[in-house]
């Protein structure tokens, strides 16, 4: 029971059909993101993405652990996906399916592996303790591209993250509470995210952005990861038919434009949780000043 | 059980007799059903299809000792569960520890776990006499969860029931048996961390001292109190980790009263080898002379008792529930005064009552004093159902005290 | 005493869903339920006859463990009791009940679960309403810590947990009946007796069987009852969805 109930011949041709006079479903055009939101929480990390009627969390967390022996040097970083009956009834709690570890893997190669996260300034001292970050990414409600969303919310958590200040005395790590010293955002070396296609009819249509039923009646998937100055870190076409390789390389530009975007949406939504955090400082330390 | 079982099995109709045994298996429900209110023209007493009264616990024996290679072992038997249980110790060196060099910027103000890593107020606690007990017993607590001290882990092995089969992963029960135990061992704070502990006492300055550097070294535990210097330069250079193993090799009901007091019993027979520093070699020795190895001194004894609740409602199987609201409840309390039971509390019930209750009681004590004290909760768990409520609640713990005597008697033989 | 924050159905996907926040323990739970669903052929059900119920805990910034396997059991055996499994369309089918932390610390090894229980509790009651799942009845929860002085503390703050002796949940059935109560760390049974007597005041207030003074005290310091409060926000969701037909002439 772990597959979407699968779509209907009707459905598939309605949207095909539908696809080749350059319709969607939803009314939008082939190359437009669904609406997206970007909110925060009030612990640090704490972000919440929605996009179209797809939706998550992600939760980013810090605490000291000793480093890896043969990289005493580096922090760790890992990102922990796992899917819920919570986000689509046909994922089984506690069982991890093949979407699951797909996803998982893309989420590694193009946030992980491009290092994102600068790891070495995750390092506390050296071979002895480090900082250990962790995001944990929930599918609240799941319309497809997973991923897509998946990639935004981490990249957002990560900036939005403050970790406590760390101090080396003696010997020993003084950890501040957030309360105590200002805690230190990361150490992010660029924005990679990463933008989905979904080709229909023999490779000739191109979409981006697909919800659950486009994606089921799609027939390959490409998938490019890029950041805002165009690097490409992580390309991929995983299953499905033949694509031409002129899609990549037009596709691309394409891609490097909703990167652009969505990394500004991001920023937007950052800046505007700054200020308001910094506003409510202000109201709790003047309040404060009433009470002396 | 069978005499019993026969006569009771009577209502069954004599046309289509059925031997007890099978009327056990089709009809399991009507079967306890029948032996506990046995119908009044029989003359037969209310009792379980074991052959126990409701309140009473099946026979239980422990022995301790009988794996070599561990620690300390016991084997406990609740009549027909078994739970086997092994201790080691495993060294845990400090600088292994990620969080042991971390600490929190001000330890006396900022929160009360605050000061738990810093080795200086640890050794300055001990020297205030009066606050010892108190500073001491939180600092314990704190050092065996922070740096998993203990870690239990409990299986149920294949074939203990029917349903285990080869090569299955931990089943929830065992992972929720296990969790039982750790947060038990936790709260109950039985375990005390300064066993737990290996310390590195520097030498005394003077020359002529460090001809006796290793006796000094031995005098980790009870130096006195005029060695003052001394005291404040002893370090933590490790810990025993305790690895508690269970298996419970035959599950016929209650494996956690089997399970806790199988874990009892092991850490009542532990022991630990002297162990200290050896600056010379940097690293932890042990000690291999049987005479020096030291018992865990624990704290109580804290005995589990677990019950389940029958329900006479048969059609409760069948038909949707019709809850009683607490009017009906007490009428219900006044029909059981004049001898009409509609529910049993059972004692350690076996596996043929559990699978017929879904109510489950568990009662952790322990008696102050040694026994002589009063009655002390550890922990009280009730779920799955409204049967129990306070008035209940009240007679399980007093029964659950009885059965703290009774085990204490077992567990001190063995 | 701020009392806890809910809604009912905030996704789409799932059949029935809650988010519950309570903000002095400062927990925040997110929860789903899909029922009745096909299981795969794999599980003998326990009883053919009967629902099979299956409770999820994800932990929200750690990896699942034995902890949460412990209080899956828990709300599991609990919630069997109260779903009408046997009512037409639920014999043999699921109810799957997720519940993921989304706020508010996580519970490290070995730690007690209880803070975190009543509102597990409560989003899965809240979820199981939303996706209209037939239950007996309805109950609410609470925690409260018991410090060395004696003095009760009513949703006690991770801190003050760390500190309390003894932590004790409650839960109270909409008859008024104990259906849960889970109590760690010694205590002696008068002051379970105590904290019963408030937790009962908590959750339903003047509903409670004895009506003598102490009582009433009580739950004037307390305010609303929980009891009161959950069924608050379930009527606000049903004149949200019911807005055309109530306002209609």
């Amino acid at each position: 029971m772990n597959k979407e109930a699968p779509l209907s011949i009707a459905e598939r041709d309605f949207i095909l059909n539908a696809l080749r006079e350059d319709v969607r479903l939803d009314g939008r055009e082939a190359d437009q993101f669904r609406p997206l939101n970007v909110s925060f929480g009030e612990e640090y990390g704490h972000v919440k993405i929605q996009l179209g009627k797809t939706s998550l969390i992600v939760r980013i967390s810090s605490e000291v652990t000793k480093p890896h022996d043969d990289r005493p040097f580096d922090g760790i970083f890992t990102i922990a996906l796992e899917l819920t009956a919570m986000g689509s009834p046909a994922w089984e709690n506690g069982r991890q399916g093949d979407l699951e570890s797909y996803v998982s893997n893309v989420l590694d190669r193009v946030i992980r592996h491009s290092n994102a996260l600068d790891t070495e300034s995750l390092c506390v001292l050296k071979g002895v303790s480090c900082w250990s970050i962790r995001a944990d990414v929930h599918i609240t409600d799941y319309d497809g591209n997973l991923i897509d969303a998946a990639c935004i919310g981490i990249m957002a958590g990560l900036q939005h993250f403050r970790r406590p200040d760390a101090v080396v005395k003696d010997g020993q790590v003084i950890v501040y509470g957030v309360d105590e010293r200002v805690p230190v955002a990361l150490n992010i070396t660029h924005k990679p995210l990463s933008i989905t296609f979904h080709t229909f009819d023999e490779g000739k249509r191109v979409i981006l952005d697909a919800t659950r039923k486009e994606e089921q009646a799609s027939e390959a998937d490409v998938l490019i990861g890029l950041n805002n100055a165009g690097d490409v870190c992580y390309i991929s076409k995983f299953s499905g038919f033949p694509v031409d390789a002129m899609v990549f390389v037009n596709k691309s530009s394409v891609a490097l434009e909703k990167v652009k975007e969505i990394n500004n949406i991001i920023d937007k939504a950052l800046q505007a949780d700054l200020t308001k955090r910094a506003k409510t400082a202000l109201v709790e330390e003047s309040r404060a000043a009433n009470d002396r | 059980m069978a005499p019993a079982a026969a006569a009771a099995a009577q209502p069954a109709p004599p046309s289509l007799s059925l031997p007890p045994s099978q009327f056990a298996r089709l009809q399991p429900h009507a079967y306890l059903l029948a032996h506990l209110s046995p119908p009044p023209s029989s003359n037969q007493p209310s009792i379980r299809a074991n052959g126990r009264a409701p309140s009473q616990f099946r026979v239980t024996s422990a022995n301790t000792g009988s794996l070599t290679h561990t620690n300390g072992s016991a084997v406990v038997r609740l009549g027909d569960t078994t739970a086997v249980c092994g201790v080691r110790a495993e060294i845990l060196h400090t600088e292994d520890i990620a969080s042991w060099s971390v600490s929190r910027p001000t330890p006396a103000s900022s929160s009360p776990t605050g000061n738990k890593r810093r080795k200086l107020t640890d050794s300055t606690a001990k020297l205030s006499a009066e606050s010892e007990n108190k500073e001491e017993d939180g600092d314990d607590e704190s050092q065996i969860q922070d740096f998993s001290l203990l870690v239990p882990n409990l299986s149920l092995s294949t074939g203990c029931a029917p349903g285990f089969i080869p090569g299955a992963p931990p089943s929830a029960l065992a992972q929720s048996l296990s969790h039982q135990i750790l947060t038990l061992l936790h709260s109950t704070r039985l375990v005390r961390a300064e066993d737990l502990r290996i310390w590195y006492q520097p030498p005394n300055l003077g020359p002529e001292e460090l001809e006796r550097h290793n006796e000094n070294e031995q005098m980790d535990v009870d130096a006195p109190q005029g060695e003052v210097d001394l005291e404040k330069n002893k370090e933590i250079k490790a810990f025993w980790v305790l690895y508690i193993d269970i298996m419970i090799i035959s599950l016929a009901g209650n494996p956690f009263d089997a399970a806790w007091a199988a874990v009892l019993a092991a850490l009542r027979d532990t022991k630990l080898a002297r162990a200290w520093w050896d600056v010379d070699n940097e690293m932890v020795v042990c000690s291999d002379a049987v005479s020096e190895a030291r018992k865990l001194s624990l704290r109580g004894l804290p005995i589990s008792s677990t019950f389940c609740v029958f329900e006479a409602d048969a059609a409760s199987g069948w038909r949707a529930v019709v809850i009683p609201d607490a009017e009906e409840e007490k009428e219900l309390d006044d029909s059981t005064r004049k001898g009409i039971q509609r529910r049993w509390v059972l004692a350690d019930p076996d596996g043929y009552e559990e699978g017929l209750s879904q109510e489950r009681i568990c009662v952790v004590v322990d008696k102050e004093q040694d026994g002589k004290g009063k009655t002390v909760i550890m922990k009280l768990e009730k779920n799955g159902g409204w049967a129990v409520d306070t008035k209940e609640l009240k007679t399980l713990v007093d029964i659950s005290a009885q059965r703290w005597e009774d085990l204490k008697q077992i567990l001190e033989q063995c | 005493m701020v009392g806890p924050t809910a809604s009912l159905t905030p996704l789409s996907r799932a059949d029935g869903s809650a988010s519950y926040q309570c903000p002095s323990t400062g927990s925040n739970i997110l929860g789903s339920v899909n029922a009745p669903i096909e299981l795969p052929g794999r599980r003998d059900a326990l009883r053919p006859e009967d629902a099979t119920v299956e409770v999820f805990v994800k932990p929200g910034t750690a990896p699942g463990g034995v902890g949460e396997r412990y209080v899956e059991g828990i709300i599991k055996n609990m919630l069997t009791k109260l779903i009408l499994g046997r009512e037409k369309g639920y014999a043999r089918r699921g109810v799957v009940i997720t519940l993921a932390i989304v706020g508010g610390e996580s519970v490290g090894r070995g730690d007690s679960y209880l803070t975190l229980l009543p509102a597990l509790l409560h989003t899965a009651l809240l979820a199981l309403l939303s996706a209209s799942v037939p239950l007996s009845m309805t109950f609410s929860a609470t925690v409260l810590a018991v410090d060395a002085s004696g003095k009760i503390t009513r949703e006690p703050s991770p801190k003050e947990a760390a500190t309390a002796t003894s932590l004790h949940v409650f839960a109270f059935s909409s008859n008024g009946h104990l259906l849960l109560s889970e109590s760690q760390g010694p205590f002696e049974f008068k002051t379970w007796e105590n904290v019963h007597q408030r937790a009962l005041a908590i959750c339903h207030g003047t509903l409670a069987r004895s009506s003598d003074g102490d009582v009433a005290m009580a739950e004037d310091v307390d305010g609303q009852p929980l009891e009161g409060a959950l069924r608050e926000v379930v009527e606000d969701k049903i004149h949200l969805d019911y807005a055309w037909k109530i306002d209609a002439p």
